[in-house]
């Protein structure tokens, strides 16, 4: 049953993968397991992403498919339903930039990966990122930005975080315009350029193996 | 255009006819004298006039003074018109689908488009149904709270009577928040009449000073485009290439000779040859190859091949990296099509389509705005040795000049153009 749950996410089969999720439910299984399935296939999918094979739109749909089984396990679930976490991450777009597609797939991936994740959403302040890291004393920051107008407010974040004495910190930035030249402008640690970067990056910190 | 006196071309008219020229030559991969800088500016050149965004959307004037006086002082050959649109205009109609400074977003900062879904996942079969109707009366509303009340309107098809004007349309014109409506209508009307006037004043302004404009920026997008920005947002779109593949494509479909009808419509009225078309989702990350030919490209290959068939020059501007769809891009016919490309692997882009397409852009944003003017020239050099053998060569940044790029990292640009450009 669980392969079939595993098969009909990854053939992006949303009805199929709801309707096995209620059997598995009413069969006993723990929706920590069901849970567990549903991260397997996310990551074949991922990794589908990785090598080129998928794009865009299968990150769209599996994740879709993955919060509406969320959705149905939450009321069976203990707690937040998981495993220890690897490490706590804020991630979020920074001020001035609206786009929140890509920062929701990276937050998906990293949560798939076994990261606790706290999504700030779109347009956030430096200041909002320096209050969060030491609300949740996260070890990792993510900036995500789409267009150029990204670049100056990322650089004004990692200069608020360091300036804030949390010099620990890991931040990573990705989106659009990043690149290597721009990562070392903003002074972030790391720069990635898609979803699967930043979990390999974030799973490097924690010293994970990825 | 001859000086009224001597009947000689005045020294700037000859400019003006060299610089269309060496454009010209370049997108028609004929060699020019030199290699032609071409630039968007949107925020750039307000960010060295010291405007912010906020006064360019509410005062105009100002902004045009300063684009002006940089396109002289770079000596670029021609320019785009900048793309802010008149503040007061959206602000009257109550438009929900951006946000600019001076309004809901802060002083200095670029608009942002408002991604979401406009037409509902189950919405296409009323839009299929009757597609102006659902235009007007459920999507207008949608856009802008100034439009709302077109949602009380009847059926349009149901006005089709001819008692109607007496009648239904009458009542409906009577109505109260109707009313408000026209008003409404009637001032943003004015505020557009102003703006567009100043506007032919900015051309002229460049065109007097021996710099041509390249307007035509109304434009038109590719179908998929149209559905996926405007109806049906990013995530509901490329659901919808999952979940409702059929009905996704009727509305492609659907959209696509009002597109091409009203391109070469407007390209007539404002007396230009080049259709921008700015490009959204095709890029290389947004979807496969596989999907790219199912869904994205054969309708913007029929818009594009209807404008050449109309006698127009259409203009892609092929946002992000399209390197996985080169081998696409070389069904078109050569020097045909002038596109711009942002991310793009040159060695390649000239094997595939070095014969087809004028390779203009791609100059690094990164570059422009972290990076040193010897790392800028660099650039401009690698596309100079790249493209420039055979003439289809226009150089901008990749994304147009960035608000945030360094001053001399943009002057490099151009000493590098009559460094190593000189044909």
């Amino acid at each position: 049953m669980s392969k079939e749950l595993i098969d009909a996410i990854t053939n992006f089969d949303k009805d199929g993968a709801l309707a096995i999720t209620n059997q598995l439910l009413s069969g006993d299984v723990k929706p920590e397991e069901i849970l567990d399935h549903s991260r397997t296939a996310m990551q074949i999918i991922g990794d589908k992403f990785e090598i080129g094979e998928y794009f865009l739109p299968e990150l769209i749909i599996s994740g879709d498919i993955l919060s509406n089984i969320t959705d149905q396990l939450k009321p069976f679930l203990q707690g937040d339903g998981t495993k220890e976490k690897l490490g706590k991450v804020v991630f979020g777009t920074v001020a001035g930039d609206i786009h929140d597609i890509a920062k929701d797939i990276v937050i998906s991936m990293l949560d798939v990966n076994g990261f606790e994740v706290i999504d700030l959403g779109v347009d956030v302040s430096a200041q909002r990122f320096v209050e969060a890291v030491q609300e949740h004393q996260a070890e990792i920051v993510g900036l995500s930005g789409f267009l150029t107008l990204a670049i100056e407010p990322m650089r004004d974040t990692v200069a608020a975080i360091k300036g804030a004495g949390l010099t620990n910190v890991k931040v990573m930035i990705g989106g659009g315009p990043i690149n290597e030249l721009v990562c070392e402008d903003t002074g972030a640690d790391a720069w990635g350029a898609n979803a699967m970067d930043a979990v390999a990056i974030a799973k490097g910190w924690v010293g994970a193996t990825a | 255009m001859k000086n009224k006196d001597t009947a000689q071309p005045t020294p700037e008219q000859l400019e003006l006819q060299a610089r269309e020229k060496r454009v010209w030559d370049a997108i028609r991969l004929q060699k020019p004298d030199r290699v032609p800088i071409v630039c968007y500016d949107e925020y750039f050149s307000l960010n060295r006039g010291g405007i912010t965004a906020a006064e360019a959307y509410y005062e105009p004037e100002r902004a045009s003074e300063a684009f002006v006086e940089n396109v002289v002082k770079l000596n670029w050959d021609m320019v785009s018109l900048f793309g802010i649109f008149p503040g007061k205009v959206g602000e009257i109609i109550g438009l929900k689908s951006n946000k600019w400074a001076g309004y809901n977003l802060p002083d200095n900062q670029e608009f942002q488009y408002v991604e979401k879904e406009y037409m509902l996942a189950d919405e296409y079969d009323q839009f299929l149904k009757d597609p102006s109707d659902f235009v007007v009366r459920k999507l207008w509303p949608r856009m802008a709270e100034g439009l709302e009340p077109f949602g009380l309107f009847p059926p349009i098809l149901a006005l089709s009577h001819t008692y109607a004007p007496i009648t239904e349309i009458a009542s409906v014109a009577g109505q109260p928040e109707v009313q408000e409506m026209l008003k409404t209508l009637l001032r943003v009307g004015e505020e557009m009449n102003a703006y567009l006037a100043h506007v032919d004043q900015t051309i002229e302004a460049l065109k007097q000073k021996g710099y041509p404009v390249l307007i035509g920026e109304s434009g038109a997008h590719a179908p998929f485009d149209w559905i996926s920005d405007y109806f049906r947002g990013i995530k509901g779109s490329m659901m919808d290439m999952f979940y409702q593949p059929d009905k996704l494509k009727a509305a492609i479909e659907v959209v696509t000779p009002p597109i091409i009808e009203y391109a070469i419509q407007a390209a007539e009225e404002m007396g230009s040859n080049v259709v921008f078309i700015p490009l959204h989702r095709g890029a290389d990350p947004f979807m496969s190859n596989d999907q790219f030919a199912e869904f994205y490209w054969p309708s913007l290959k029929e818009l594009l091949l209807a404008l050449i068939e109309a006698g127009l020059t259409p203009s892609p501007y092929w946002e992000g990296s399209y390197t996985n769809r080169l081998e696409f891009l070389a069904e078109l016919p050569p020097g045909k099509v002038w596109g711009h490309f942002e991310v793009m692997d040159l060695n390649k882009a000239k094997e595939v389509i070095g014969d087809v397409m004028c390779f203009w852009g791609n100059v690094p944003s990164q570059t422009l705005i972290s990076g040193t003017p010897e790392q800028t020239k660099d650039a401009v050099k690698e596309l100079i040795d790249i493209f420039g053998d055979n003439g289809g060569l226009i150089i901008d940044g990749a994304v147009g000049i960035p608000k945030e790029a360094k001053l001399e990292n943009v002057i490099a640009m151009t000493e590098a153009v009559f460094e190593f450009g000189v044909y």
